[in-house]
């Protein structure tokens, strides 16, 4: 009995970091999708985190820890996109890891606020119902999103953001939107996280999360919403499942080696409209030349 | 007075070793459009190899660092063709790569951990040239003079070489676009193995150099060297040779002079002020051109 | 009356290549105007200048009566502008529908807001929207594919879709940049007839166009350029037959008969 109920234990924290890590992912997407490589989703967690922690222990109802994290996540991202957003892509990628490496430094050095190196207790377990709540609004608004005016815009400036620009499409607003939706979902999971784990350090929000964010959205398809998700999902459970079949010594070598094979086999992710859509046009032009023939 | 000159030069070999990492990071990013994760790897591996020479055959300096660079741009030429290569065929963008190398950066890191047995190792004292060269009026240890002489020798090479010769102009041809590249008959292909391979080698040195400075031979040197370096290619302007040593430099002097009179806490928060004030006051680096946009 | 497009002495410099040197043309309203000249003669550079990609060094270009020599490529396609490219440049991924969605960007007459939310009023316009795109590929002979993934489209059929996505945005002048390139005579005398009907239409055009008979056949005025510089304006047969023209296109030696069993 014990046995089964570490089962779950184990297996519980793994559904709930997969569902927090798909709040990155999601996070992490929609800049990618309006044609940025960036980090920042890192910075917006860790405000998310040290707001919403700091609230927790001042003991303020969850509506309110998640509101003001949601709202420190889109402040500090409207003023990185203020500042980044005069950057090639190229710039964007390799500022936003600087930024990732200062906001470590500056969470460092701001004990009355962070904890310092100490970090911070945070005396609240993330309830799981509210985990689910905050995730299935989010795949909401991505779901929205993905039919609504910036995501027909997102997908034309990704692709070719002079063509977008010659529609009509003003390039600057489609990208700090893209970036206050991505402040807003990251400050989110960076508050989520911080409970699940109920606890955070500067360490907490730093170079391994930022790749992980990246990896798990590249891993599941940055093409469509329901990619991160599945990304983070299948990035969540790998090590899992390989804990399962290695030695831990090897565990890090094989998942390396599981993300080099996805990159090389699937580029383009795990979820890829454009492939489905190739597959289903291809029957239907084979009976098209066969009629003609 | 002493203690200034002696920590100046102790910033000056830590910087160059930073600079030199970062020519090579930065040879990568500016011509092949590659941000690798994994070019710190090359770093840890380049000490590993070189003191697995030092250990196993006692070969002399000169060749550890000669196995230390061959070592390291032997992966990086590895890295490039099984991991990079299959997406430049397919004409995948830089995030591609990036995630390749990080999951290179995954494997290279638990990799090296194994060989250093979880450990950090450090050369046999007899492998280098370990005397100081002066004790008076400052202790001036060989080593610290090797390090700055080879980030001087490269920096200044390695800009001759993209700016005055053929294969610069190759390099930077096929950076820029190698379909036209190639049109103008530069073999592609050869010059990508070259550009890894330099790299490689670049930051090899800078690895096994590191290790023998810092005493330090683990997958934890080739990180900070990462850090540094990647400061030292954000504040110098990626596309210059010039830039990236003298920023790198820079940052290592600072580095050492903050943790010797204002607090070791606030030495890495310098060195990333300093990153943040160039991103965003010239975010092109010292010796940037601004950015390139094409229509 | 004002003219749809004046080009007045725009220069546009390159290192220390003058691409588009000093030039200056008017493209009356309501009519086609084609712009011809040899490769290398700075025709998509005065495209890309005109639509906003690139900025003129000096001189001023005005569209519509308004400068707009300084305005961003969104602000000039809010203008009326809309433009179709060289070499196709559909966005992957899409239908063929999806993209004329996409070109009608401009006319969506819906906040960014209403539009997440999707509020009746949104959803009412986006269907009217669909409405019309669908229209527009009817008028470009594409309807049939309407659904069909954009980039399996054989070439000429991308570039019809492509005109339809310019459509979109219901342009007060429209930009083809080489229409014909790649289509067979009849896909090509197809988009000549296209081009008259937009025209009669009330639509102002001005087209890059390297086929000479293409030319004679549809444009109403020709503007030729090359060297970055206006060598001939008007009449097409006139300025088929013009020596400048000629020499441009032909070399120095060959005679007016060469030229003119080439346009034939």
């Amino acid at each position: 009995m014990d046995y089964l109920s570490d089962l779950w234990a184990t297996n519980r924290s793994t559904v709930a970091f997969a569902m927090v890590n798909s709040l990155f992912a999601l996070s992490t997407y929609v800049v990618l999708a309006a044609g940025f490589l960036s980090f920042s989703t890192v910075v917006f967690a860790a405000v998310g985190g040290f707001v919403g922690a700091q609230l927790v222990v001042k003991g303020v109802g969850l509506p309110f820890v998640f509101g003001a994290a949601a709202g420190g996540g889109l402040l500090i991202s409207l003023l990185v996109a203020a500042v980044f957003l005069r950057l090639n892509s190229h710039w964007m990628a390799l500022a936003s890891l600087a930024l990732v490496l200062i906001t470590r430094v500056v969470t460092l050095n701001a004990p009355a606020l962070t904890g310092g190196v100490n970090g911070l207790g945070v005396p609240l377990a993330l309830p799981m119902d509210w985990l689910t709540g905050v995730l299935v609004l989010t795949v909401l608004a991505f779901y929205a999103l993905h039919h609504s005016w910036f995501g027909v815009a997102s997908r034309v400036l990704r692709e070719d953001p002079s063509v977008a620009a010659c529609m009509g499409v003003d390039l600057r607003q489609i990208q700090l939107i893209a970036f206050g939706i991505s402040g807003i979902v990251g400050g989110i999971g960076g508050a989520a996280y911080a409970m699940l784990l109920q606890f955070i350090s500067p360490d907490t929000f730093f170079l391994g999360i930022a790749f992980t964010m990246i990896a798990a959205t590249v891993l599941g398809g940055s093409y469509h919403w329901f990619g991160p998700v599945v990304g983070a999902v299948v990035y969540t459970a790998l090590p899992i499942v390989m804990q399962a079949f290695l030695p831990h010594l090897l565990q890090e070598v094989a998942n390396g080696v599981v993300l080099l094979l996805i990159m090389i086999f699937l580029p383009r992710g795990l979820i890829d409209p454009r492939a489905v859509r190739l597959r289903r046009a291809a029957p239907a032009a084979a009976g098209v030349m066969k009629i003609r023939a | 007075m002493e203690l200034f000159a002696s920590q100046l030069l102790n910033g000056l070999a830590l910087g160059s070793l930073c600079g030199l990492f970062g020519i090579g990071f930065g040879l990568v990013f500016a011509t092949l459009g590659i941000l690798n994760a994994a070019q710190g790897c090359y770093a840890s591996w380049a000490a590993i190899i070189g003191l697995a020479a030092a250990e196993k055959m006692g070969a002399p300096f000169p060749l550890i660092m000669l196995a230390g660079m061959g070592g390291a741009a032997a992966v990086a030429v590895a890295v490039d063709q099984l991991g990079f290569q299959p997406l430049r065929t397919r004409g995948a963008d830089m995030l591609g790569a990036l995630i390749t190398s990080i999951a290179f950066w995954m494997i290279l890191d638990s990799l090296a951990g194994f060989a250093t047995g979880q450990q950090s190792l450090s050369f046999p004292s007899t492998s280098y040239p370990g005397q100081m060269l002066l004790t008076e009026p400052v202790p001036l240890p060989a080593m610290q003079l090797i390090t700055i002489a080879v980030l001087v020798a490269v920096a200044v090479g390695m800009h001759l070489l993209m700016t005055r010769s053929s294969v610069g102009s190759a390099i930077r041809a096929v950076g820029w676009n190698p379909v036209a590249a190639a049109l103008g008959g530069v073999n592609s292909r050869s010059i990508i193995l070259l550009t890894a391979a330099l790299s490689g080698a670049i930051s090899g040195l800078a690895g096994t150099l590191g290790g023998v400075l810092t005493s330090n031979v683990s997958f934890t040197l080739g990180q900070g060297l990462l850090l540094k370096g990647f400061a030292a290619v954000v504040v110098g302007g990626y596309s210059d040779v010039r830039g990236t040593a003298i920023a790198g430099v820079i940052l290592g002097i600072l580095e050492v002079f903050v943790g010797q009179y204002i607090s070791t806490a606030l030495r890495d928060a310098f060195t990333y002020s300093l990153l943040l004030v160039f991103l965003l006051v010239k975010p092109q680096g010292l010796f940037g051109k601004g950015s390139l946009v094409r229509a | 009356m004002t003219p749809i497009l004046e080009l007045d002495r725009a220069t546009k410099a390159f290192g220390g290549v003058t691409a588009v040197d000093a030039l200056s043309f008017v493209a009356p309203r309501g009519q086609v105007t084609g712009l011809m000249g040899p490769n290398g003669a700075g025709k998509t550079t005065v495209i890309n200048l005109i639509s906003g990609l690139l900025h003129v060094d000096s001189g001023r270009i005005a569209l519509n009566g308004t400068d707009v020599s300084a305005q961003k490529p969104h602000h000039i396609g809010a203008l009326g502008l809309a433009r179709t490219y060289q070499n196709v440049r559909l966005i992957s991924g899409l239908t063929a529908l999806e993209q004329v969605v996409a070109g009608s960007f401009l006319k969506r007459d819906t906040s960014m807001l209403a539009s997440f939310l999707h509020t009746p009023a949104a959803r009412h316009r986006m269907r009217a929207i669909r409405e019309k795109a669908l229209h527009l590929l009817d008028r470009v002979g594409m309807a049939h594919s309407a659904d069909v993934l954009a980039e399996t489209l054989s070439y000429g059929e991308q570039r019809r879709v492509e005109i339809a996505r310019a459509l979109g945005a219901d342009p007060v002048l429209l930009l083809l940049d080489e229409p014909t390139a790649g289509m067979n005579p009849a896909e090509s005398a197809e988009i000549g007839r296209l081009t008259h009907k937009l025209r009669d239409e009330g639509l102002s055009i001005l087209m890059v166009e390297h086929n000479m008979k293409l030319v004679v056949d549809f444009c109403d005025s020709v503007i030729v350029m090359n060297f970055g510089r206006l060598i001939a304006r008007g009449a097409p047969t006139e300025c088929i037959r013009d020596p400048h023209v000629q020499e441009a296109y032909f070399g120095k030696q060959r005679h007016d008969a060469d030229g003119l069993r080439a346009v034939g």
